[in-house]
């Protein structure tokens, strides 16, 4: 059964490149709702009592096993990356590139990688997946992007590639100590506090770069911008997420020796992130770099609250990463629509939508609240829960990282008001396609109900969580 | 010792099938030929029996690892007659010199690889160059083949000239050319003695100069870029393997003590940071293609010379990433003929995926392999080589692993241009059914590999 979660995507891959034009559309939605539905089959199946269920596990090659299995925190990554990609299939659904074969089939890879990351509990097999949807998510931006993309995605790949480069060689450090790479033998791994700090450094790097953490963010706002609107939602959606779920999967239960040493640079780090990122996004006049800076922000204080690695920020971060995948895909989708529509992204040339498209005013202005974190969204439970944790880990730091909240509000309000609202720039603006209004009903429907009742992501991930953080000490004992 | 005298028969057979004038007839015998060694080769590894056993001479010892590869390298040359063939074909007078040439050079790389003496060995090593240096300059209207020819001919004789020199020295120092007493003798001595030493060195460097690793690397890119394609796809994985593993043999077994190792390690590892950062950045900035790949294949070597400071099974190593390696040149290559660019610029791929979408797929895949970039086998292979360097010298692994994130840059930059449109209208590419069938057998190896290796231990 779970094995369908990699025999699907590749199916699905593969065979969309032989069917005709027209039916190209159709056929990916089915194929992603497949994927969806072997996914929630897998989520029904689960006990929920918080331990990995492995569904291969034998030893392969030269150390290296095929174990692949998922707990709680696995599952809501992959409901994650289950439910996005439908949905940024259908946002393209107005697209010329939506019938385009090999466009689909770059995304199916990509969500077989995204499964494959998700589901590895063999160090090697994470960094294989973890490279592997490198390829597709730089071939999509490449082949169907903004017509200045070149250096910026060249950029982009040899920044990544070379962080991961950094995490192999962790990787290579650790295993010649263990007798495999599958994750409890990696865990047994003891190391003296200071090789742990170079090992976790090389993991560090690699999803410093992804996540990405300050100053390592410079590729991120140009690829973000020359990618196509289908490329950026899967970067900042789901592959973003990667990073994150490895900080809570690899990076600390690997090296619980390290936090000591890398709790506090990457903390800071992180908050200097989430101000920077704001700050610099309240200046933007491009609508996608605004978001994109957004985007660097929201997950800065993901990454901080991780590093506190206490329950409740963790939980929280749980929450966020949800929250935070779906509405990046709103928002670039609202971007998106704006673009399609009238040709340009400068928020200076825009203006008095909501006269003309009400729909699409409601629904993106319940997006910029969702963004914000107001309560009863899934935000704010997810950042309460990790400003909490902060605050609780460091007064200053709490309160630095708090100012999210206002500056959230303040460049998602500006980028809603300037775009919105004011004089009409335009003869005419049509309101939302029915494709459009569908994904951005989904995703705050979803937000709001996860809002109301968060339980849904918390029962189902806190064992796993409690679990992942009795493996190894508490970090008031490190 | 029946795959070698199948390969050299056939060899013999395509020179005189030649006489026909009917190119299918000499690819075809000769084909025939590596697949009948082929089909030995995995007999004789499963039942561990040969034919011609009463023809044992002591010289050569095909055991177990030996066969391996040997059969690496007949699946290797079988790959290359077959990309080759297309080429070969436009001159019908001259293919049956070309591939009975190619053939008689794999006999000397079989021999290398089985050889228990220094003597064979020359033999070997010798059996293998000569028919490149005429393959090399085959291309006789184009003056860029005549130039790599000579170059390869002058430079590499004088290297050979080293060696011997060299192995008089270790003659000298043990008075016997048998590999098991050379090692004894080695091991017997009380102090090492100089006389050793330099012919260890002076081995050493021949050695390096026939893999092409700098400082001795200045033949290659001129060889490279003007021999056929099809040659330089030879030389890049053929020549290789047999050098590598006949080289490993020698210092691993002979010069294995203890201070030896000691005194040409540190030699090596100069050497071989020197061949990463060289081949690395030298490729940034190449133009063409062939060039490219020769850069690039120094830089492999970098990579394959960390075996002689790893530990394990360093034999099944180097025959893993050797053999993805030649799979993924076997693929750049036919992407190369294909093309047929007598400029040979790297902007010549542009819009190959237009042109031939199998052809573009397995050109991306081969660039992916040979960046070392997940799930092909070219990672597998960079992986398990670097693991098995990381105790001895993780600090050479981090080294080679900063010119893994160099080397991406240029082999990314073939990528996107394969990937990209191009500006006119070209004609499409039209595939032989031969070079589907060996693109086929490349992209699986270059993909499954990796996976199916677990079962043939």
């Amino acid at each position: 059964m779970a094995l369908l979660l990699f025999i699907l995507p590749v199916f699905f891959a593969l065979s969309v490149l032989i069917i005709p034009k027209q039916g190209v559309r159709a056929y990916g939605i089915i194929g992603s709702l497949a994927v969806l539905g072997v996914v929630i089959a897998c989520m029904m199946q689960y006990n929920n009592d918080g331990t990995v269920h492995l569904f291969v596990n034998q030893p392969w090659l030269a150390g290296i096993t095929m174990s692949f299995g998922y707990d709680g925190i696995s599952l809501i990554m992959l409901l994650l990356t289950a439910v996005l990609v439908p949905l940024v299939l259908v946002s393209n659904f107005k697209n010329e590139l939506a019938e385009n074969r090999l466009f689909t089939s770059m995304v199916f890879f990509m969500q077989l990688g995204l499964i494959g990351v998700f589901i590895s509990m063999d160090g090697l097999w994470f960094y294989v997946f973890w490279e592997i949807t490198l390829i597709p998510i730089f071939l999509i931006s490449w082949w169907f992007g903004a017509p200045e993309r070149k250096a910026a995605l060249m950029k982009f790949f040899i920044y990544t590639f070379v962080g991961s480069l950094a995490m192999l060689a962790a990787l290579i450090g650790i295993k010649v100590n263990a007798p495999s790479f599958y994750i409890e033998d990696l865990k047994a791994v003891v190391f003296t506090s200071k090789t742990a700090c170079w090992l976790a450094l090389g993991f560090f790097l690699a999803f410093a770069i992804k996540i990405p953490v300050f100053p390592f963010h410079t590729w991120q706002p140009d690829t973000y911008t020359k990618s196509p609107m289908a490329g950026t939602m899967l970067l900042s959606g789901i592959m973003l997420k990667m990073a994150l779920y490895g900080m809570i999967r690899w990076m600390i239960p690997l090296f619980p020796e390290a936090v000591a040493c890398l709790q506090w640079p990457v903390i800071i780090l992180a908050t200097i992130g989430v101000v920077y990122g704001a700050v610099i996004a309240i200046k933007q006049k491009d609508m996608k770099r605004v978001f994109a800076f957004a985007s660097m922000s929201h997950v800065g204080l993901i990454a901080a609250a991780i590093m506190v690695w206490d329950f409740d920020a963790l939980s929280g971060s749980m929450v966020q990463i949800v929250n935070h995948g779906l509405v990046a895909v709103g928002l670039f989708l609202a971007v998106e629509i704006i673009e399609r529509r009238t040709g340009t992204r400068n928020l200076n040339d825009l203006g008095g939508f909501a006269k003309q498209a009400p729909k699409f005013a409601f629904w993106f202005a319940a997006l910029a609240f969702a963004s914000v974190s107001v309560p009863l969204t899934s935000g704010f439970i997810g950042e309460f829960l990790m400003l909490k944790g902060l605050v609780q880990f460091d007064m200053i730091v709490g309160i630095v990282a708090g100012t999210t909240l206002i500056l959230g509000a303040v460049y998602t309000f500006r980028a809603y008001q300037l775009s919105m609202y004011g004089p009409v720039t335009r003869d005419q603006f049509a309101d939302l396609h029915w494709s459009e209004l569908l994904v951005l009903a989904v995703i705050i429907i979803a937000v709001v109900i996860l809002g109301v009742y968060p339980a849904l992501i918390t029962d189902f991930v806190n064992p796993s969580l409690k679990i992942v953080l009795e493996t190894i000490s508490t970090p008031s004992g490190l | 010792m029946d795959a070698l005298l199948i390969v050299f028969a056939s060899g013999l057979i395509s020179l005189f099938a030649a006489f026909a004038k009917k190119p299918w007839l000499v690819v075809g015998s000769a084909m025939a030929g590596l697949l009948a060694a082929i089909i030995v080769i995995i007999g004789q590894l499963q039942t561990g029996k040969a034919f011609f056993d009463f023809l044992k001479y002591e010289g050569l010892a095909f055991d177990q690892v030996a066969l391996l590869f040997s059969l690496a390298i007949c699946v290797l040359t079988l790959l290359i007659v077959g990309i080759g063939y297309e080429r070969f074909k436009e001159n019908p007078v001259h293919t049956g010199e070309y591939i009975g040439l190619l053939l008689f050079s794999a006999t000397g790389a079989m021999i290398m690889t089985a050889y228990t003496d220094m003597f064979m060995f020359f033999l070997g090593l010798e059996i293998l160059s000569i028919p490149i240096y005429v393959m090399a300059g085959s291309n006789k209207a184009d003056v860029r083949s005549s130039e790599a020819s000579l170059k390869y001919f002058l430079t590499g004789s004088f290297a050979t000239g080293v060696f011997l020199f060299g192995l008089a020295w270790v003659y000298g120092a043990t008075g016997t050319f048998k590999l098991q007493e050379i090692q004894l003798k080695i091991q017997e001595m009380d102090t090492l003695s100089p006389i050793l030493m330099i012919g260890v060195l002076l081995i050493m460097a021949s050695f390096i100069f026939k893999v092409g690793a700098a400082p001795f690397h200045f033949w290659s890119p001129d060889v490279y870029d003007g021999a056929p394609p099809a040659v330089t796809g030879f030389m890049a994985s053929v020549v290789k393997i047999a050098a590598f593993f006949a080289f490993l043999k020698m210092f691993a077994f002979c010069f294995g003590r203890g201070e030896l190792y000691d005194f040409w390690k540190g030699a090596l590892v100069v050497m071989i940071v020197i061949t990463l950062f060289v081949g690395n950045l030298s490729a940034l900035r190449q133009v063409k293609f062939k060039r490219l790949l020769a850069y690039s294949s120094i830089t492999h070597v970098g990579y394959t010379l960390l075996l002689f400071v790893s530990q394990g099974d360093v034999a099944g190593t180097l025959w893993f990433y050797m053999f993805s390696y030649g799979f993924s040149i076997v693929g750049i290559i036919a992407v190369a003929i294909a093309v047929n660019d007598s400029e040979d610029r790297i902007e010549g791929l542009r819009g190959l995926g237009k042109r031939n979408p199998f052809l573009a797929i397995v050109g991306i895949v081969a660039l992916l392999s040979l960046a070392g970039i997940p799930p092909t086998s070219g990672f597998f292979a960079k992986y398990i080589l670097f693991s098995s360097a990381w105790e001895n010298a993780s600090w050479l692994v981090i080294i080679a692993l900063i010119n893994s994130g160099i080397s991406i840059y240029y082999y990314l930059k073939v990528l996107v241009t394969i990937a990209s449109p191009a500006e006119q209208e070209q004609e499409k590419i039209k595939l032989s059914p031969l070079t589907i069938a060996v693109l086929t057998i490349a992209l699986v190896g270059m993909l499954g590999f990796s996976f199916i290796l677990p079962f043939l231990y």
